[in-house]
This record gives C-alpha cells, sequence and structure tokens, in this order.
C-alpha cells in the first residue's frame, strides 16, 4: 500500500504538477514545431513516451553498473548519456524500419528529432540523480522508481501536446491581429495555458 | 571582409535564432527571469557556438557523411563539459541558479543546427562569424527579455549582487512575470516586435543584398 501511494504520487507529479513542457520549459523546441497540426502531434506523443522509457532504462543501468561505481560520473555523465540516447535512437529506427514497418511510418520522421530533444536527455540525467534540477543531489532512484517517473513525465508531455495542439487547430479560424499572427499568438496562448497548471502547484503537497 | 561582416550580421536581426528562427527557446524562457542568469547563459553559449563551429569547420574534410551527427554531438559536449566545470568553479552562485540547463546546451538545437546547416561546409572563417553573429543574437534576446522580466516582476535588476535599477517602494510588482506564464507571454510580444522590425527593413536588405552575392553561398 505504501509502496503503491509513493508510486502513484510519483506519476501525477511527473506528469501534471511538474509538467516538463509548461511549468518547466524543458522540450519546448518539438512543442512549438509539430503542435500546428492533431496528427503530427499524436504521432510525436507516442515517440516521446517510447524513446524516453527506453533511453532512462539505458543510462540507468549505464550509470549504475557503469560510470557511478568507476567514479567518473560527475565530468563524464553528459557526453555519455548524449551518446547512449542517440546510439538507442538510432538502433530503436532501424530496428522498427524491419520488424514494424505500420509503426516506423507513423514514428519515423519524429525518432532522429528526438535525439536532440532535451527533455529526454534531462529526464535521463534526473532520473539516476533525482533532485538534480534543483541542485539538492541526492543519488539514488531506484529502478522502478526511475522507470514510473520518466513514464509519468512521458505522459505529461504528450497531454500538454496535445491539448495545445488542438488550441492552436482552433486558433486558425480566429481573428488575430496581422502582427500577432502565427508563432506570437502561440506563445500568448502557451502563457494561458501554463497560467492553468500552475493552478496544479501544490497539488496533494507535491 | 565585407563577406564575413554580413555572416556575422545574419545571426543578429534576419537570421536570428530565436525570433526567427525558433531554435533553442527552452533555456531562453527558463533561465531569463534574472538578468545576471541571462547574461551568463549567454557568455557560455557564445563560447560553446563558436568554439564549436571553428572546430566542427576545421576538421569538415576529416569528418565522414554517416557519422557526423555523433561527432558534432562529441565536440560540442567537450566544450560544454568545460564551461561546466569551470562555472561550477568560480562562478557557483550562477551556476545554482542555471543548474540543469548548462548539460542541457549539449542539445541545444542552435548549436547543433548551426555545426550541421553552416560550419560543415564552410570556410572556418566564416564558420567562426557565423558562431559569434548566431550566439550574440541569442544572448541578445535572452538579456533583453530578462531585464524586461526581472524589472517589471520584481522591480529591480541585481546583477552578482549590485542593484542596477530599481523601481520607487509603490511599485506593485506583477509577480507573475517572474513565473512561466510570464515567460510565454512577454516572449510571444518580443517575437511580434521583431517580425514587425524585420518586415520592415526586408525592403531594404533586398536592395542590398543584390550587392552581394555570397548571401546565396552562404546558405
Amino acid at each position: 500500500m505504501e509502496t503503491l501511494q509513493h508510486f502513484t504520487l510519483l506519476l501525477v507529479g511527473a506528469a501534471l504538477v511538474n509538467n516538463i513542457l509548461l511549468t518547466r520549459f524543458i522540450g519546448l523546441c518539438p512543442f512549438f514545431g509539430v503542435s500546428s497540426s492533431m496528427d503530427t502531434s499524436l504521432g510525436m506523443a507516442g515517440a516521446v513516451i517510447f524513446v524516453m522509457t527506453l533511453a532512462t532504462t539505458a543510462t540507468w543501468v549505464f550509470w549504475n553498473v557503469l560510470l557511478a561505481p568507476l567514479g567518473v560520473g560527475d565530468f563524464l555523465y553528459i557526453p555519455a548519456f548524449i551518446l547512449v540516447i542517440a546510439a538507442l535512437v538510432q538502433f530503436v529506427e532501424m530496428y522498427l524500419r524491419k520488424a514494424s514497418p505500420g509503426l516506423y511510418r507513423s514514428l519515423g520522421i519524429f525518432l532522429p528529432l528526438i535525439t536532440t530533444n532535451c527533455a529526454v536527455l534531462a529526464t535521463a540525467t534526473e532520473s539516476v540523480r533525482p533532485g538534480f534540477f534543483k541542485m539538492g543531489i541526492d543519488y539514488g532512484f531506484g529502478f522502478g522508481e526511475a522507470l514510473v517517473y520518466t513514464i509519468g513525465v512521458a505522459i505529461g508531455f504528450g497531454i500538454a501536446l496535445l491539448t495545445f495542439a488542438a488550441l492552436r487547430e482552433r486558433l486558425e479560424v480566429a481573428p488575430v491581429p496581422e502582427v500577432m499572427k502565427g508563432t506570437p499568438m502561440a506563445f500568448i496562448t502557451a502563457g494561458l495555458l501554463s497560467l492553468g497548471y500552475l493552478g496544479l502547484a501544490g497539488l496533494f503537497g507535491l | 571582409m565585407r563577406e564575413w561582416l554580413s555572416v556575422f550580421r545574419r545571426g543578429l536581426a534576419v537570421d536570428n535564432p530565436l525570433t526567427v528562427l525558433m531554435i533553442g527557446l527552452c533555456a531562453t524562457l527558463a533561465v531569463s527571469t534574472k538578468v545576471e542568469g541571462a547574461f551568463f547563459m549567454g557568455m557560455a553559449v557564445i563560447f560553446v557556438l563558436s568554439m564549436s563551429s571553428a572546430i566542427v569547420s576545421t576538421l569538415r574534410s576529416l569528418i565522414p557523411e554517416q557519422v557526423r551527427i555523433p561527432v558534432f554531438i562529441v565536440i560540442i559536449a567537450s566544450f560544454v563539459t568545460i564551461v561546466d566545470l569551470t562555472m561550477k568553479a568560480f562562478l557557483p552562485g550562477v551556476y545554482t541558479f542555471l543548474g540543469v540547463w548548462i548539460p542541457l546546451i549539449v542539445v541545444n538545437c542552435v548549436i547543433l543546427g548551426r555545426a550541421e546547416a553552416f560550419a560543415y561546409h564552410q570556410p572556418v572563417r566564416l564558420a567562426l562569424a557565423d558562431g559569434l553573429g548566431m550566439s550574440l543574437g541569442f544572448s541578445l534576446v535572452i538579456v533583453v527579455l530578462a531585464a524586461i522580466r526581472e524589472l517589471f516582476g520584481s522591480g529591480e535588476i541585481v546583477f552578482l549582487g549590485i542593484r542596477l535599477i530599481a523601481f520607487p517602494e509603490w511599485y506593485p510588482a506583477p509577480g507573475i512575470l517572474l513565473l512561466f506564464p510570464g515567460a510565454f507571454i512577454v516572449f510571444g510580444f518580443i517575437i511580434a516586435l521583431a517580425k514587425w522590425y524585420n518586415g520592415r527593413t526586408s525592403t531594404r536588405l533586398v536592395q542590398t543584398d543584390a550587392h552581394c552575392t555570397i548571401e546565396e553561398g552562404g546558405r
């Protein structure tokens, strides 16, 4: 019971209260890049959930088996993690092309983009060094916690992206002043959406 | 020299990475609550982008096309590690404030994007011009955004412990500007302003472009 409650709080906290896009600004490039239509957003959200989970699994093992015992984690984690993620995405792409052409077609074009998506690197870093974002470094999410945390973050990413894409589709037909058309208005919409997420702060004492 | 300057100038206005190309947004919005943090973020990006552009361009004949992205990432990650450790040693306060954003410079789209789109195909001199111009354009926007947010959001600008400017006591500082929605909304207005400015000057730029043909070669 204790553990179930702990994991649920971790999941909700990562997905809604500390939403990665709207309350922490991580991974904004795809947020503005692909959100102009609902279909591409759905593809991107799926690809992020998939890759982020795999990436955290790989980097968690890499950190706990190799970097931390050797004591080189502190100055080698940036190049090491980004290389693990880049290699992983490359392999996933090759595997999907062979094994599941349907899934490849729907996720395909987003996979290379995800390598340089800071959300994946940030979540992988945070899962092995929880609290890194606030710099109160303490090592040691267990594997289960790291996995639940990552899935929570990825779901939060998907929810925010889809909400924003729906708003932007609606915005297409709205009367917007000429100079504010397009991206300026998208940013102000994102600001209002983020105001909504701000209302969730402090939910369940998180 | 004229060629060098025109590549350099591009990054500042017409091809500004933040307001026109819209890349590298995450760090910008997140660290722009304080002018101090924004300024040092800008410095870090200037260092990483100009150095990595120069190195990528120097090694461009040695880097095989198929593995170029991992090679770029390793070059960039080395410079980011230099910044990470230097800042941790000499500016601990700023380092704590910037936090996860220093390692995340590795995946900042501005830097990888310029290595891929420009430095990999151009001589060192022009790659350096492009790196400097783009990173200065980035720093300019991030500092302006931070100045607006800090001045109006908290009523004063404090830089490394020195108070540069302050509003009188009775100014009711709207704290929302310092929070997340403020960043999005202020940045939306900055983009609108940049769009209006670029639209107004574009006719003049088209005329000058006719005289320097390198503009086309530069892309």
